[in-house]
């Protein structure tokens, strides 16, 4: 084969390749008929790695979550250039242990990311999280830079304002996902808690979604689908969120909040800030989706 | 005394030192990143800072003399000492030139004539219209025109390819392929590959100065060097009192001109004297004399080479220096300049900052937002190449102050974090009839999630507003508090809206002054 002929070939087959665009379609899942009632754990202490292992014991540890084998996301929120004291991020202690938990429990591979909103390196190294995760010394345990790559569009079945929309392939091809956000103020949302931490799995221009911003994060919930859901509120961010950087606004209330029922787990985070579940379009959209429980009254809260 | 260079290695010796010097250079260029720290850990304006011509002209275009530029004087010393062995060993400019000869065959009919003054009277020309005003050395100095070539244009050229082949192979290529491609990528990615794809206002004009440059070599080896380069020319006015110097050849060589017909200089003449100024040691004469008659070594002559330049073409360069600057009062820009140049933070005031910054893009290089972009014509002619931030390609970092550390002038100063967060570069305002909560009754405030200063400059008011279907809604509409604003531009960065922001910064109340600190 001469060198012109080969390279002939070559765009011929590369241009057939590319017209082979993936497709990945999430159907919705047939809804429990009888759901039982939602567990949510609590957890108060100053130690932050026993405190993982308490808030998680009362659910039945994570072995209940992660099986052996497993590929894991751990998903904290590492969206801004900004010390772990100031509470704009997942507190880096807590996304070690719970790497270090999933790990124990069997996990394949536990992989860490957040598309963030600052510069991405920044935020990694500063959040704390990066070098927390290097810490853990296991192969196994990776924190990724995004890769862009790595954006599939997404049909969303369920959703009543959010149809389609590019989701990092590993918050969906994995068996387990734990979504570990920080508890804070935001401007447009009110609160930042579980529902919103999803959106870092998104690609796009997410400014967009602020103009439906409480249903358009129930939808996405439908096809990004905690397995867990761990609420930082070691420090809650009072005033200038999501971002702060005062660490005036910043209060520490060591509290780790834990429920495999992601509106049941944001609803609770709430009346931290002393506000109502229903102060939060979010949870209030993603509860009338079915995705969960927000009434209070009906969510079994165990103390550990 | 002796020869230094006699085997005939000597060519190889300085292929191998241009091959080092050019590797650095490569190395330094891509170590101009954030690389998770702060501060920066490599000296990566080195280059720039031992440039003598760049020297000269921000000194005397600041009528300060300028610390960080002082290693510009061993570059002198030494070829005072060694003669103009810079442009032949260090210069990667040179050196890409000599490289682009394997695409290039030169025509064999030589050019030479007087074209090689020109360089001496453009020096003149750039040093004197600097003193008076006009700070147009970036334009032609080799590293700048080198540097802004490889960042605008050349790098992430090579990155988005890179990336297209990369992204190719993993979206539709089998897991066997994977397997081996993907390796690769990741090493690429850690070493040589940019962190996120970049682009850059006059990327491909850049590219077009560059190729020039290289291409003039089509005429004639080494073009740019022989006529253009004025920092070559500087360095030609010292190396004529070298102390060490390449001879040995003469006119009872008889009918050999091995070594004029291999200088890439035009440096010996048919009496086969090598000229001091214009020899560069590339050694190459040294190598290839037949009977080994020309040898390296040093001598105590005075300037015995006289630079034959026409009196009134110096005259003449010197006033166009003196001159052309008079004419820059009489623009526009004298009196409203253009609200949308933003300069980085930490940049001196305007005219100081014009006279110092030489246009090396290494501030454009190093910018982590990809906010700072090219001039064109925003700050006048001579503005040409200057930073500014376009916000809505990129924005300034909060907690950033790299540009600062890279400038290799201090025409952007080196801010500490403190300082950084209250330099205001400029103000953000809201084009109401565009911005959702006001022109369309949309929720939105995206602006204000991302607004980085720990009491927010930009704060929202909750309204009940009629929204386009006639209903009712409660909503949160941003505005701007001047005071606490400091121009990042992250907000027009991330503004939802689709082509032009609702949200833009202007250079309004920005906190550098003329004459003035940043």
């Amino acid at each position: 084969m001469d060198r012109r002929r080969f390279i002939k070939d070559a765009l011929l087959w590369s241009a057939g390749m590319a017209l082979a665009i993936p497709r990945f379609t999430i159907l919705p899942e047939a809804l429990a008929a009888e759901k039982p009632q939602p567990l949510l754990s609590l957890a108060e202490g100053e130690d932050y790695h026993a405190l993982v292992s308490r808030v998680l014991g009362s659910l039945g540890g994570m072995q209940r979550f992660v099986r052996t084998g497993d590929r894991v996301v751990v998903k904290p929120n590492i969206g801004w250039d900004r010390r772990p004291e100031l509470g704009a991020t997942t507190h880096p202690l807590i996304v070690k242990a719970l790497v270090e938990q999933a790990l124990a429990a069997g996990a394949s591979r536990v992989l860490v990311f957040d598309r963030t909103c600052n510069e991405q390196r920044r935020c990694y190294m500063n959040s704390g999280i990066e070098k927390a995760v290097q810490e853990i010394n296991d192969r196994r345990a990776i924190v990724e830079h995004i890769d862009t790559r790595k954006f599939i569009p997404v049909d969303i079945a369920r959703g009543k304002s959010l149809t389609k929309w590019e989701i990092y392939k590993d918050a969906l091809d994995c068996e387990c996902y734990i979504n570990v956000p920080i508890a804070k103020n935001h401007g447009l949302a009110r609160l930042t808690l579980g529902l919103k931490n999803t959106m870092g799995v998104l690609g796009g221009n997410r400014g967009y979604l602020h103009r439906n911003l409480g249903q358009n994060l129930a939808d996405l919930a439908t096809v990004v689908r905690p397995k867990l859901t761990v609420i930082d509120a070691t420090r809650i961010l009072l005033r200038n969120g999501p971002q702060g950087g005062d660490r005036e606004d910043v209060k520490k209330i060591d509290t780790l909040i834990a429920s495999a029922d992601p509106v049941a787990a944001d609803a609770y985070a709430t009346t931290l800030f002393a506000l109502s579940p229903d102060a939060i379009d979010s949870t209030t959209a993603a509860y009338r989706l079915g995705l969960g429980e927000m009434d209070l009254a009906k969510i079994k809260v165990m103390r550990a | 005394m002796r020869s230094i260079f006699k085997n005939q290695a000597a060519s190889t010796w300085r292929r191998c030192g241009q091959c080092l010097f050019f590797a650095l250079f490569l190395f330094l260029f891509i170590k101009t990143d954030y690389s998770g720290s702060d501060e920066l850990k490599w000296v990566v304006n080195l280059l720039f800072r031992i440039d003598p011509f760049l020297a000269l002209a921000t000194v005397a275009a600041g009528k300060v003399l300028i610390a960080l530029m002082l290693p510009a004087m061993i570059t002198l010393v030494l070829t005072f000492i060694f003669g103009r062995f810079f442009c032949g060993w260090v210069c990667p400019l040179g050196s890409l030139i000599d490289a682009s000869r394997f695409f290039l065959r030169e025509k064999k009919d030589r050019l030479e004539g007087r074209g090689r003054r020109i360089k001496y009277y453009l020096l003149f020309f750039l040093l004197t219209s600097s003193l008076f005003g006009l700070p147009l050395a970036g334009f032609v100095d080799p590293f700048s025109l080198l540097v802004r070539g490889l960042t605008f244009a050349v790098y992430p050229a090579f990155d988005v390819a890179t990336n297209s082949f990369f992204t190719l192979t993993y979206q539709h290529g089998p897991v066997w392929l994977n397997a081996m491609t993907e390796p690769v990528y990741a090493l690429l990615r850690a070493s040589v590959l940019p962190f996120a794809t970049k682009v850059y206002a006059l990327s491909v004009f850049s590219l077009f100065l560059l190729l020039l440059v290289l291409l003039t070599s089509f005429f004639e080896r080494r073009f740019f060097c022989r006529r253009i380069c004025p920092l070559g020319a500087l360095l030609a006015l010292c190396s004529r009192y070298s102390r060490l110097s390449l001879s040995g050849g003469g006119p009872d060589c008889g009918k050999c001109r091995k070594c004029l017909s291999v200088c890439r200089m035009g440096a010996i003449d048919e009496e086969r004297t090598i000229s001091s100024s214009e020899c560069t040691l590339c050694l190459d004469c040294l190598t290839q004399c037949p009977r080994s008659r020309i040898h390296y070594r040093g001598s105590w002559r005075i300037a015995e080479e006289k630079i034959d330049l026409s009196r009134r073409a110096v005259m003449g360069s010197l006033a166009a220096g003196v001159l052309v600057p008079l004419v820059l009062p009489t623009r526009t820009l004298a009196r409203f300049a253009d609200p949308l140049l933003i300069r980085p933070p930490g940049a001196l005031g305007e005219k100081e900052f014009l006279g110092r910054c030489v246009r090396c893009g290494e501030c454009m290089k190093v910018c982590i937002g990809n906010a700072l972009h090219a001039s064109w014509l925003e700050a006048g002619f001579e503005g040409m190449f200057s930073p500014r931030l376009i916000g809505r390609i990129g924005y300034c970092e909060y907690n950033c102050t790299l540009c600062g550390q890279v400038c290799p002038t201090g025409a952007i100063k080196r801010l500490p974090l403190e300082q950084k967060h209250k330099t205001v570069i400029g103000r953000a305002f809201f084009d109401k009839n565009r911005c959702l909560p006001y022109a369309e009754g949309i929720p939105c405030i995206v602006c204000e999630e991302h607004c980085p200063t720990p009491n927010k400059a930009i704060k929202f008011r909750e309204v009940d507003v009629v929204n386009k279907k006639g209903k009712t809604v409660r909503l949160r509409q941003p505005y701007v508090i001047g005071e606490l604003c400091i121009g990042c531009a992250i907000c027009e960065n991330k503004c939802p809206v689709n082509g032009r922001a609702a949200v833009m910064v202007t250079a309004e109340g920005e906190s550098r002054h003329v004459g003035g600190m940043g």
